[in-house]
């Protein structure tokens, strides 16, 4: 997604190698020689993955730098195992739709594509796409000594698991941290928050509108996964339970002091605006200098860094989400990751496994991400080994103060399967409770009717 | 005097608040387009800035370029609109003059394909395509939007066949011309106004169609209106590339309304004799 801007190395790079093609004509030798030696870490594994070659499969992904670095790595994929992988990119408002017509008319379209965790319920309720274990234990086609299951971050394995089996292997995820202007914070001697009541106070001390800076933002647009992102971890905090006594509540004192906090933050400190805000807006916001903090997913560290947009460079520092009154933080759980669709004959489900095992394989996440040699890298790897490595870690330190162990922090220590309610129906729910949301911080309705009326319309959901 | 004067001046007034209401967007896309990233996140919005045409050299010749995007949106376009128009000026012609059974049925059918949602329909057309082979393909694409392009053009056309003196027709067929020779030599030309409105339109709507498209097309067919979303990624929204995107999907519309334009104004005044009538 970042324009390609060539530096002095990558000109010095591209000269050599030009020098050296001109100078050496059979390089064609050469090259496939370490196109081998490329490809020895894979071929360590002990399956073969020339096994269905000449399959063609197609995967969709949304428009993401991270899918963009797997894409540029295909012909690697292709020289080992000989398969074709056509990727198609698809806006992220219409995968969804685009993959669930194909899912649901069973024609085999997607071999695999970049699934929701909050879709995996409806997914395997309606057995449109296949258990990942079938394929994991079996060993023509994983070595799982090498490919290391246990490695991949467990809190995303289990955001896409139902009923204890993986239904969708994470590729790219994050997690949701504080991100806050050290140099506004310092100036006023203080500390990241350690609870929502701190946030609060925080956003207080550093609201000045008049020098065109507010408090704090989060998501306010209505979506399922836009306000209905930042909302269930705050209903959790305050020790909210979804499914009270087997049934799907969303309303409850819990909800109404949680939601109550959601508005008053909102009101007070963020900028109007904000009320229609998705993520890339506060990111695009705070890299301007107007916001002093906000709560969203790790992965807008790269936007709030972009040398080209942002103004607020050197001057950002990290946190773990707020403790809520329950004692507890409560870090949405987010990842795209890979299913297998059950549509598909079988030759090409065994394409689309190796296909998968290959982009989750901690290889190809180092390659996508550190040892990637394009301009962008990625912050969301799937793999503790890869966040455990030096190298990775000096990357995403320049992100700023903290990055590194608020995010670990937070993804070992403060995610929660049940951060939302795991149900096929989650679409319409999530639609639901996103706009009784927006209408309590619209002022439409008070906080408790605007949550009665959603329990009210969700209960025929939960039915049906 | 001076009150002509005033009134005048008044009425200037408020129409340049009008255009610059109605050519805000345009005006606002434009601008952007010219703007580096941080530019366009500016606040206050920078009226004067150093203009770039980076934002072009991206979309056009940058690794994700559009031009194929573009060339897929015109073929898909003008096929549509050549394919339409072979169809619907016949049909329109028919049904403004013939008289045969199930007419008035055929009129109100063609009127109820109009109403139908197109989501409602979509996941048919998505497994006909499917069974076919034909998804991601221009035939494909092409084939659905005469489904909803047709319907419109004959309804849109019938009124202009109908303003046609009848007259007219009578005196080529008194001169011996056949009704096909008739239709081409005599009521063509008389249309041609007609005819050149719902080029515009059909072309503009295919042009412009998201909804289909998203669902429709895959790597090998991808009109712009599907392409320019992905400069609005989950990471961040490229507006500087979203805009200049925007301006050049709007050029080809421009043009052709501006080319079309002398036709239209035909269009509104045709006719020696005004009057004709359905049959």
């Amino acid at each position: 997604m970042t324009s390609f801007k060539p530096t002095r190395r990558t000109l010095i790079k591209t000269g050599t190698a030009a020098a050296a093609l001109a100078t050496f004509g059979p390089t064609l030798l050469r090259q496939a020689a370490a196109q081998d030696a490329d490809l020895a870490p894979y071929k360590s594994a002990k399956i073969d993955w020339q096994q269905v070659s000449g399959e063609t499969i197609t995967v969709a992904v949304i428009p993401a730098s991270y899918f963009e670095n797997l894409i540029t790595l295909a012909p690697q994929f292709k020289a080992l195992t000989g398969i074709d992988v056509r990727f198609e990119k698809i806006p992220p408002a219409q995968i969804r739709q685009k993959s669930v017509i194909d899912l649901t008319s069973k024609t085999g379209t997607y071999a695999t594509h970049a699934a929701d965790p909050m879709y995996y319920a409806l997914y395997a309720a309606n057995k449109w796409v296949e258990p990942l274990d079938t394929y994991l234990k079996d060993k023509s086609l994983t070595d799982e000594a090498w490919f290391k299951l246990d490695d991949i971050i467990p809190a995303w394995r289990s955001a896409n698991g139902i009923d204890g089996k993986l239904y969708g292997m994470p590729y790219d995820g994050e997690v949701t941290i504080q991100v806050y202007r050290k140099d506004l914070y310092d100036a006023k001697g203080l500390k990241p928050a350690d609870t929502l009541e701190a946030y609060m106070s925080n956003a207080a001390a550093l609201n000045t509108p008049n020098d065109r800076v507010w408090g704090a933002a989060l998501r306010g647009v209505a979506g399922a996964g836009q306000n209905m992102y930042i909302y269930p971890s705050i209903f959790r905090e305050f020790g909210g339970d979804w499914m009270k006594g087997g049934k799907l509540t969303v309303n409850g004192p819990e909800a109404e002091a949680a939601l109550a906090w959601y508005v008053d933050i909102m009101k007070k400190y963020a900028p109007t605006a904000a009320a229609n805000w998705n993520w890339p807006d506060i990111a695009d916001a705070f890299s301007q200098g107007t916001v002093a903090s906000y709560i969203d997913a790790h992965s807008s560290a790269s936007v709030i860094n972009n040398p080209e947009k942002s103004k607020v460079i050197g001057k950002v520092a990290y946190a773990r989400w707020p403790k809520g009154p329950s004692g507890k933080r409560t870090t949405s759980i987010w990842n795209w990751g890979f299913p297998i669709n059950s549509a598909l004959p079988e030759k090409k489900r065994k394409a689309t496994w190796l296909f998968i095992q290959w982009a989750a394989s901690a290889e190809t996440q180092a390659r996508t991400a550190h040892r990637f040699g394009g301009p962008t890298k990625r912050s969301g790897v799937n793999r503790t080994s890869v966040w455990k490595d030096p190298d990775y870690i000096k990357l995403m330190n320049g992100f700023g103060e903290n990055f590194v162990e608020a995010t670990m922090g937070a993804l070992q220590d403060d995610t929660d399967v049940d951060w939302r309610p795991r149900v096929p129906q989650w679409p319409a729910i999530g639609d639901t409770m996103a706009t009784a949301i927006q209408s309590a911080l619209s002022g439409q309705a008070t906080i408790k009717a605007a949550l009665d009326d959603a329990q009210r319309r969700i209960e025929p959901m939960m039915r049906g | 005097m001076t009150a002509k004067r005033l009134r005048a001046i008044a009425l200037l007034a408020i129409s340049i608040v009008f255009l610059l209401a109605w050519a805000f967007p345009i005006i606002w896309s434009v601008l952007n387009s010219l703007k580096t990233d941080s530019d366009v996140l500016a606040y206050p919005p920078k009226l004067v800035f150093s203009p770039t045409l980076e934002a072009y050299r991206d979309v056009l010749f940058g690794s994700g370029s559009i031009l194929p995007n573009l060339l897929s949106s015109a073929i898909i376009s003008v096929g549509t609109t050549i394919v339409t128009m072979l169809m619907a000026v016949p049909a329109a012609y028919a049904l403004a003059r013939l008289r045969f059974h199930g007419k008035k049925f055929a009129g109100f059918y063609l009127l109820a394909t109009q109403m139908l949602p197109p989501v409602g329909i979509i996941i048919p057309y998505f497994l006909v395509l499917r069974n076919i082979g034909w998804i991601d393909t221009y035939q494909g694409i092409i084939l659905i939007y005469l489904s909803f392009s047709l319907p419109f053009a004959i309804w849109l056309l019938v009124s202009y066949f109908e303003d046609i003196p009848f007259e007219m027709e009578e005196a080529a067929y008194l001169d011996g011309a056949s009704r096909l020779k008739t239709l081409w030599r005599i009521i063509i030309p008389q249309v041609r106004g007609g005819i050149a409105v719902t080029v515009v339109f059909v072309f503009l709507n295919a042009w412009n169609e998201f909804l289909f498209a998203v669902v429709l097309s895959g790597n090998t067919v991808r009109p712009v209106t599907v392409a320019m979303f992905n400069f609005v990624s989950v990471e961040q929204t490229l507006w500087a590339k979203l805009a200049a995107v925007s301006v050049l999907a709007m050029l080809p519309v421009v043009v052709l309304g501006v080319v079309a334009q002398k036709h239209i104004v035909k269009g509104l005044t045709v006719g020696a004799v005004k009057g004709g009538g359905r049959r």
